[in-house]
């Protein structure tokens, strides 16, 4: 018996809701911190607020224990997997490679992230050639700077890449005129998928 | 008189070039989010928001207006050609424009949600016109007693008429509420919430970190599972033969759209309901009042028109407590209210005479918008059928990059970024256990907008509570909060109720 058929969606149903009330408790011990009480001489405590959201909380969590344990909601008598197999190969391994994206923008940059993350999700769940998802992972990072930075004037993260990325930006915001900044922007775009495209040839 | 001036410096302010090219590049975003399975107005809007931070706010408003509006146009081009519904707003889409689709009518099917679409739009933003203007000058008077009174019916409805399980959906509620409390106390200055005293928790967590995680991250997830990446599509062929034939059609659909439209709009307003109760009521109703209610299901152009003339109707509808009372009437404007905050905005009836070109310029450009998207909506069939194919396996990682830079680009900082994927994961999970996900991003908007409303309300009144139920004192705001406690309390009566009638058939 596969992992996948065991996590029924009852048990993930009961599982979720005691982490739930976990959460919650956590939360009031939490809010705790600041004054929780409010009377009219002192106003409202800044912890008033979120203490009793999250007693709330803790309260709808042990209705939906109680529901459970009384048979009342449709989880609770649902023995079907929570997930399928096929599926779950799916979530899993999309959220590794999303954490491992984001681990890695903090250190490589989201640039050299990027390239890395789809060249592995694309050649792992698409049946695209090795050309085309080299073009793509070298293209949408490309994209991506000439939107944020270029156009919104949005820095993002570049980690230990940066240096690389100073010539650019002493070209964006050189003197140069809006033709021959245009003529990069193409070339940018289109020559790294004409090497591809050449090179794939050449090896065929 | 006056409103239809307003009206006329609206459209016009909509026809400026930028804002113009703004509208027709959101209804072309808009048609492409919806088309694609998994994705709609709400995704859109949300993964979106992040890039309308450099535009003023007026172009803002109508690019994402539009989105918004284009993806209730393309959700029907997927429920036709694949089967599987664009958006949720389309799943009534489904239960005609397939069958009509796999008897070789597409086209008949496309246009008639074109049209339905249309028609339901354009009579819903002339309601809309009609009823803006008024509703905001009595909001006008509205105190802080009466805006918290508000948000507490906007937090109810989704109790009462939201029709998902109780404690969940308040769990849902309650959880967005907490989390907007994170960060600085705006009244004593103090910090709350500082999880392990981790500084990005002291700003406070954005809606946006919620809402892209939700329906950026969830959702790609929820649709990862469901397709597992692939999908197949209907044949079509297009050609003018088959669109005249198809306008033909559409004379024995005007009671649908009628239906459509008005209980689109209403439904729309009201703030748990939105546009995909908003289509399936339609098309139910329209079934049930028609001639040949049998044939429905089997592909009748009326089961298509029903429910697309009412997401128009109701993404419009949903429109107008957002510009009048500053509370959104469906998830898609919960996000466009926080939006309006971050743009330095105060949604509400002050909008309409602080910033007319800013209100008037969204009105004027739903007209123009409709108009547009049924053009491009007709015209690009063709190439709307070439993105179908595009596998999920490419389309997913291009939108959880849109999802890493959309999440780090307003705070520019990673911590976000964590929290989005955190709260898209959460948020997977609990939608396969059926906690709705809808009340949490309309609570976290709301949230620090609602605190701030009870604690003036609560120094107004000297700490008491009563401020809220004293019907002499403050008429309106007492109505209100009673008819939330009715909307709060209407779900326990549902099993009684029942219970009640299975013994009256019993005895």
């Amino acid at each position: 018996m596969s992992i996948t058929n065991k996590i029924t969606v009852k048990r993930a149903e009961i599982v979720v809701a005691v982490i739930l009330a976990l959460c919650s408790i956590a939360l009031m011990i939490k809010s705790a911190e600041n004054r929780i009480t409010w009377n009219a001489e002192e106003n409202m405590g800044a912890g008033f607020l979120p203490f009793y959201l999250s007693l709330g909380m803790l309260i709808c969590t042990v209705l939906t224990i109680i529901k459970f344990v009384l048979k009342r909601s449709p989880q609770s008598k649902d023995d079907t997997p929570f997930i399928d197999a096929v599926a779950f190969k799916f979530i899993a391994v999309t959220i590794i490679s999303l954490v491992v994206l984001v681990l890695a923008i903090g250190y490589l940059g989201i640039y050299f992230s990027l390239i890395f993350f789809l060249a592995f999700y694309l050649r792992y769940f698409s049946e695209k050639s090795i050309a085309f998802i080299t073009i793509f992972a070298i293209t949408t990072p490309i994209l991506t700077f000439l939107f944020f930075e270029w156009m919104l004037k949005i820095p993002l993260p570049q980690g230990i890449s940066e240096p690389l990325f100073y010539p650019v930006y002493d070209f964006m915001y050189g003197g140069f005129s809006f033709a021959v900044k245009m003529i990069f922007i193409i070339l940018t775009i289109f020559l790294p998928t004409a090497l591809v495209l050449l090179i794939s040839k050449f090896i065929k | 008189m006056e409103t239809v001036g307003f009206l006329l410096d609206g459209i016009f302010t909509s026809l400026q070039w930028f804002n113009l090219a703004l509208l027709i590049f959101g209804c072309l975003i808009g048609l492409f989010v919806g088309a694609m399975p998994g994705l709609g107005s709400v995704n859109g809007v949300a993964i979106l928001i992040p890039i309308t931070f450099i535009i003023p706010p007026t172009a803002a408003i109508i690019f994402l207006a539009a989105v918004y509006y284009g993806a209730m146009y393309g959700g029907a081009i997927s429920s036709v050609m694949l089967g599987i519904p664009g958006a949720s707003t389309a799943v009534a889409t489904v239960f005609d424009g397939r069958p009509l689709a796999v008897k070789g009518e597409a086209m008949t099917a496309l246009t008639a949600a074109a049209v339905g679409s249309f028609v339901g739009g354009t009579v819903s933003v002339i309601l809309f016109t009609l009823f803006a203007p008024p509703l905001a000058e009595v909001a006008l008077r509205f105190n802080a007693p009466e805006t918290f009174a508000l948000m507490v019916m906007a937090f109810a409805t989704f109790v009462g008429l939201g029709g998902d399980d109780v404690p969940k959906t308040i769990f849902s509620i309650l959880i967005g509420l907490a989390l907007s409390t994170i960060g600085l106390d705006l009244i004593t200055g103090k910090p709350r919430l500082i999880f392990f005293n981790i500084p990005g928790f002291l700003h406070g967590i954005n809606f946006l970190v919620l809402a892209i995680g939700i329906y950026g991250i969830g959702e790609m997830l929820w649709t990862l599972e469901e397709t597992k990446g692939k999908v197949q599509m209907s044949k079509l062929s297009v050609n003018m033969k088959e669109v005249g034939r198809a306008f033909g059609a559409l004379k024995k659909t005007i009671m649908a759209m009628n239906i459509g439209s008005f209980l689109g709009f209403f439904v729309g307003i009201l703030p748990a309901a939105g546009a995909t109760p908003a289509s399936l009521m339609s098309y139910g109703i329209t079934k049930q009042l028609s001639k040949n209610s049998k044939e429905f299901g089997d592909g009748v152009p009326a089961g298509v028109v029903a429910p697309e003339c009412a997401n128009n109707s109701a993404s419009t509808g949903s429109m107008l407590p957002m510009l009048t009372l500053g509370i959104p009437g469906s998830p898609t404007t919960a996000i466009l209210l926080g939006g309006m905050i971050l743009w330095g905005l105060t949604p509400g009836p002050l909008l309409f005479t602080q910033e007319p070109e800013f209100v008037w310029g969204l009105i004027g450009s739903l007209y123009i918008a409709n108009f547009f998207t049924l053009v491009l909506n007709i015209a690009l069939i063709p190439a709307f059928l070439m993105v179908l194919r595009i596998p999920f396996a490419i389309l997913a990682p291009v939108i959880f990059v849109l999802c890493v830079t959309g999440g780090y680009a307003p705070t520019q900082s990673l911590h976000d970024v964590w929290l989005m994927l955190l709260f898209g994961f959460a948020g997977y999970i609990l939608r396969k256990l059926d906690y709705p996900v809808a009340p949490a991003v309309l609570s976290i908007v709301l949230g620090p907008l609602a605190e701030k409303a009870l604690r003036q309300s609560l120094i107004l009144s000297d700490g008491s509570m009563g401020i809220f139920f004293d019907v002499s004192e403050k008429p309106i705001a007492a109505v209100i909060m009673y008819i939330a406690i009715v909307l709060l309390i209407m779900p326990a009566f549902g099993p009684l109720y029942r219970r009640l009638l299975k013994k009256k058939q019993t005895a």
